[in-house]
């Protein structure tokens, strides 16, 4: 595990807007925004920061010009081996910052060969243990904050500690999450509590194949040892 | 003066305006006897049905929870149709004015289909269920039994929803909104049709990544309990 890395995912991108929030707001501008800012914080604080996409068109692995899978996502998240991996969306509804792990049951080790649908699993206790972190460090902000569990691609594929981060307004008016203040007290929060966690963090265990017992060559009646 | 072809033209057309005549007077008499017939094998009231009490599991977008809530439907005896049926009404709760989950109004599902769940290492056991409308228990296998590792049906099913891309498409957009939405569809169908241990979206028949861009529908979700308290702000 790279322990001073992180990966940032805001969600969406290009032709896929996200929600709408308010009238002429897009969720995959705020998701973006906010991971520039998380970026900054984090980069300050010595951390290296992998993002799916810094534009509006999402980044391609291997190809320029193609879309970003949601597959996409996970795969550059996976190969970066990142001690935390945050899926940044937003949303109209509700308000301060929702905080979700994945809803897989835990497993208590990751299996040889990972299923890619479920491979969260084994790092589900981790993930939410960083949803508790996070949550409380949002609490001294004085931001408000709710913590459950959710099954949003592409976190159920991540082998790492992985949260969805969904940004909701402030209070009652959905124009206040474009709000740099806020966005900056949110991103601020998230990456306070980040600084701590590479020594607070653990893999889970591996299982990995037995080794094949080397075959046995037939002994020949007679032959000479 | 009267022209002999002329009265000849005269009795013809009166020949074919009474025979006009008859002709109508007979067909709408054939109609009228088949409407009536038809009228004669059509219910007044719709067939007689009891009322029983259901259980939804809804969602209030408000504070996040999914909460039980008692009903009384009539449902039909098909095991698929009531999961439909199950649904639909479920859906069409939301679609109230008021409602704590608004989505729009409008059929969401095409079909459900209920499949057999193979399973290996557990088998039906030979006891009865304590409930006769229990399912009966499963048990593991004989570790001295030379098919142990073979899967086996005991019981339960895995429902396919095959949802309308008419819901899909105009259902709101957000990780709470999507979650609630198939997280109330699970406990309603767990609620009430227990011999479901597992859940896979469709929509038109074919797998989707998302419902709206967020909760995942390409995943099989246990058919578990999933009401939850409200969740409070920290």
């Amino acid at each position: 595990m790279n322990r001073q890395t992180i990966v940032l995912d805001p969600a969406h991108g290009g032709l896929d807007g996200g929600s709408r929030i308010g009238d002429t707001l897009l969720e995959k501008d705020i998701t973006l925004a906010l991971a520039f800012k998380l970026r900054s914080l984090l980069t300050a604080r010595g951390f290296t920061v992998i993002m799916t996409r810094d534009t509006d068109v999402p980044t391609t692995p291997n190809a320029q010009g193609s879309a970003l899978t949601l597959d996409d996502r996970a795969g550059i998240a996976n190969h970066a081996r990142a001690s935390a991996c945050l899926l940044l969306h937003a949303t109209g509804a509700g308000n301060g910052v929702h905080l979700y792990h994945s809803d897989l049951d835990p497993a208590p080790y990751e299996a040889a060969p990972l299923p890619w649908l479920t491979a969260q699993a084994a790092w589900a206790p981790e993930s939410a243990h960083l949803e508790r972190q996070l949550g409380a460090a949002l609490h001294r902000a004085a931001v408000p904050s709710v913590l459950s569990s959710a099954s949003v691609r592409p976190v159920d594929s991540l082998t790492c500690p992985a949260l969805i981060v969904e940004l909701a307004p402030e209070g009652d008016d959905p124009a206040s999450i474009q709000d740099a203040d806020y966005q900056q007290r949110v991103a601020e929060s998230l990456a306070a509590a980040l600084v701590f966690w590479p020594q607070q963090t653990h893999p889970p265990l591996r299982l990995v194949a037995a080794p094949h017992a080397a075959p046995v060559p037939p002994t020949t009646a007679g032959a000479k040892p | 003066m009267i022209s002999r072809h002329q009265r000849i033209v005269f009795w013809s057309l009166l020949g074919c305006i009474v025979a006009m005549a008859l002709l109508l007077f007979f067909t709408r008499q054939r109609e009228r006897d088949r409407v009536t017939s038809l009228a004669d094998k059509t219910p007044i009231d719709a067939p007689a049905t009891t009322a029983e009490p259901v259980t939804l599991t809804l969602a209030n977008d408000a504070d996040g929870s999914i909460t039980n809530s008692q009903r009384e439907i009539a449902l039909p005896t098909e095991t698929t149709a009531r999961a439909r049926a199950l649904i639909d009404r479920l859906l069409a709760d939301y679609a109230q004015p008021g409602s704590a989950h608004p989505l729009e109004s409008g059929s969401a599902v095409n079909e459900v289909f209920l499949l057999p769940l193979p399973v290996v290492g557990h088998t039906l056991s030979p006891a009865p269920a304590a409930n006769p409308n229990d399912r009966r228990p499963t048990v593991p296998v004989a570790s001295a039994d030379p098919n142990a590792l073979q899967p086996r049906s005991p019981g339960g099913e895995l429902a396919v929803i095959d949802l309308r891309s008419n819901f899909v498409n105009r259902h709101p957009s957000g990780v709470e909104v999507e979650s609630l939405t198939l997280l109330s569809i699970i406990g309603t169908l767990h609620a009430n049709l227990p011999q479901i241990e597992a859940v896979r979206f469709l929509v038109d028949g074919q797998p989707r990544e998302t419902l709206a861009g967020h909760a995942d529908l390409l995943r099989t979700y246990p058919s578990k309990d999933t009401t939850t308290p409200a969740t409070p702000n920290l």
